[in-house]
């Protein structure tokens, strides 16, 4: 058993925090304060990242990827968790590990544009009335022809405004259930395709989240990913990467950040004559901040471990959403509470880490669903879940 | 061209310099290039990928742990790499360290020398000085603005002087120390990282450089280590602004002296 990095993994995760911290970590206030991130900006920390390396670093070579393995993938998306999540779309790219599905002929027209950053590609699965319900959705695709007819809407689509292609979910077979759900690339330039409001919400500013409309839009056999039906399948292995790299890794990514915050803080901050370290109720906070993170990372760690042995890894990635969303959870909390006013005040960043952290333990999967799974699955295979042998 | 840029492995410089029995700690720090070294070893790359061509090589005294420092050199583009490696090396002051860099220098083939103009642990601003003294070679220090002459058999050297520029041109080979301002510093790139382990690093003991370890002993003795003294409180002068320039006038006569 190894816990150490590799030379190379420490050099990777020393390159990627210092590019975070003197490239993107300086927009953060900027895009608070106007909304959005100005493109001559999205443009330059593309550029310096791409020239870099370290765009879709997750993506096999073959692809033109950097060719990382899971756990390093995960290990950088945690590094990611230290700066907001459209400086980390701009810089890191947003590839979708569905999007490996690709045919060549469609490697063509969307997987290699993404890798190369020509393209951006967003998830649209959720709906109004289909949410955890993942399989619930109206959005249909009507066979016509060798092709199909896509009607129906999506919404909260993340980096929609941006994004110039969409993975959608809609159902082929309305008889087949859960079977009967199928995938398309559905580029926004095809006609009968348009974005709705941008729905404002809590935190993440910066980040679009877009209604999209499809009306009687036609598609051909190519904009069909993986195979008809089985769309329900590639939804759960997709959004399992999504839900480990970019809700748990950056969780505890946002998390360490937040407690360097609240650590430097209550060593520097003095009441009553003293530091506020070294008060117990504030040294409470910070120790159980401390646990929990390293609790949460190496769960984390341990998930994409097993995605590097070759299994999926599914069994393991709700402990990791569940966890790792809730400990940002209570440290983003915590952070209020030491910084006291100021944690309250739009002076310092802490207000908006702790708005920003409120999504985690709601988006790709509430904690309630992912608990769910997790009993489900220890009631069935008891000890294999918990125990070591 | 071949040029070797000298580097040190000292404390990040965001570390919090603990002070116990006399010695600063050096438990659970995390180590780096001194920034100028950085400066030097971007300046090497630069100047061979303008060129097109040519090997920049690493040296580096330090003991085991620097070679994590040297792989990090590596990956920013250097091609390989000399580690000074022996526990005989371990306390040497700025004499021992240029000494042994200099024996080291003696064996390789290069064009010119860069280096930061201090390091910034002890910040003594000696080594490459005196590297140069002991291999009689011309030295230009705190450059801001390096030229090679169209020829490269010499550097034009730009360098700050009390709100003005002063230039140097030097003959090479010569030993040239950067100062913040030469360059920005890259990021190592994900392909530099990955092939950073594949690029030789060589290790040089003693008896390498024909170096007897008895003649290795500091001349400069620690006595005491302290930490700077706390910072006094600021003051804060009373009053209108005519009555408070007035006392600031005074104060900076009488207390600060310095008008």
């Amino acid at each position: 058993m190894e816990f150490g990095l590799s030379e190379e993994q420490k050099l990777l995760l020393e390159s990627v925090r210092d590019f975070i911290v003197k490239e993107l970590q300086p927009l953060e206030e900027q895009v608070e304060t106007k909304g959005y991130l100005e493109p001559a900006q999205a443009k330059a920390i593309f550029e310096k990242s791409k020239a870099l390396g370290f765009y879709a670093m997750n993506v096999p070579e073959e692809f033109g990827g950097g060719g990382l393995s899971a756990l390093d993938t995960i290990m950088t998306e945690e590094q990611f968790g230290h700066t907001s999540d459209i400086l980390i779309r701009r810089a890191f790219g947003n590839v979708y590990e569905v999007l490996f599905k690709c045919t060549a002929a469609q490697c063509q027209r969307w997987l290699l544009p993404c890798v190369q950053g020509a393209r951006t590609c967003s998830i649209a699965i959720t709906e109004p009335g289909a949410g955890s319900d993942d399989a619930a959705i109206k959005t249909r695709a009507v066979k016509a022809g060798d092709g199909w007819r896509l009607s129906g809407g999506k919404h909260f689509i993340s980096d929609g405004l941006y994004s110039d292609f969409f993975v959608v979910s809609a159902v082929t077979d309305p008889n087949a259930g859960s079977r009967g759900i199928s995938l398309f690339l559905v580029d926004k330039d095809s006609p009968g395709f348009t974005v709705g409001r941008n729905q404002l919400m809590m935190g993440q500013v910066g980040t679009s989240c877009v209604e999209i409309f499809f009306d009687d839009i036609q598609l051909s056999p190519e904009n069909l990913l993986g195979q008809e039906g089985q769309g329900r399948k590639l939804v759960l292995e997709t959004l399992g990467r999504v839900r480990l790299g970019q809700v748990g890794a950056r969780a505890v990514g946002k998390s360490a950040k937040l407690l360097e915050l609240m650590t430097n803080y209550a060593n520097e901050r003095k009441q009553f004559g003293q530091a506020i370290g070294q008060f117990q109720l504030i040294q409470q906070m910070i120790a159980d901040s401390a646990i929990e993170i390293n609790a949460a990372r190496y769960l984390l760690y341990r998930a994409a471990w097993e995605i590097d042995q070759g299994r999926d890894a599914r069994e393991w990635i709700p402990m990791v959403k569940v966890h790792a969303a809730e400990t940002l959870g209570r440290v983003a909390d915590r952070a209020v509470q030491v910084f006291g006013g100021m944690g309250w005040c739009k002076d310092l960043p802490i207000e908006r880490l702790y708005r920003d952290a409120r999504i985690y333990r709601i988006y790709d999967g509430t904690s309630e669903i992912h608990r769910t799974v997790v009993a489900r699955e220890v009631l069935k295979k008891g000890a294999a879940l918990f125990d070591v042998i | 061209m071949n040029l070797v840029v000298l580097i040190k492995r000292v404390p990040d410089t965001e570390t919090r310099i603990q002070i116990k029995e006399g010695k600063v700690v050096t438990d659970g720090i995390s180590w780096i290039i001194s920034p100028y070294d950085e400066y030097a070893v971007e300046e090497a790359l630069r100047i061979n990928e303008k060129l097109g061509g040519g090997k920049v090589t690493l040296l580096c005294l330090g003991p085991n742990d620097a070679k994590e420092t040297i792989r990090k050199g590596l990956a920013l583009g250097a091609d390989d790499a000399v580690h000074l490696n022996d526990p005989a090396f371990g306390n040497g002051d700025a004499t021992v360290t240029a000494k042994v860099l200099a024996a080291a220098l003696k064996k390789m083939q290069y064009d010119f020398v860069l280096a930061g103009k201090q390091a910034v642990d002890e910040d003594n601003a000696q080594v490459a000085v005196r590297v140069a003294e002991l291999l009689d070679l011309p030295h230009v220090n705190s450059v801001i603005k390096l030229e090679l002459a169209a020829d490269k058999q010499s550097a034009q050297c730009t360098r700050e002087v009390d709100g003005d520029r002063d230039v140097a041109t030097t003959t090479l080979p010569a030993i040239i120390t950067a100062q913040q301002g030469l360059n920005e510093p890259r990021y190592p790139s994900l392909k530099g990282i990955m092939g950073a382990k594949k690029k030789p690093i060589v290790d040089w003991k003693a008896a390498d450089l024909g170096l007897d370890p008895a003649t290795l002993s500091a001349k400069l003795e620690t006595v005491r280590v302290d930490p700077p003294p706390a910072r006094p409180p600021g003051k804060k002068l009373a009053g209108d602004a005519a009555t408070a320039a007035k006392e600031l006038v005074r104060l900076l006569r009488e207390e600060a002296k310095v008008i």
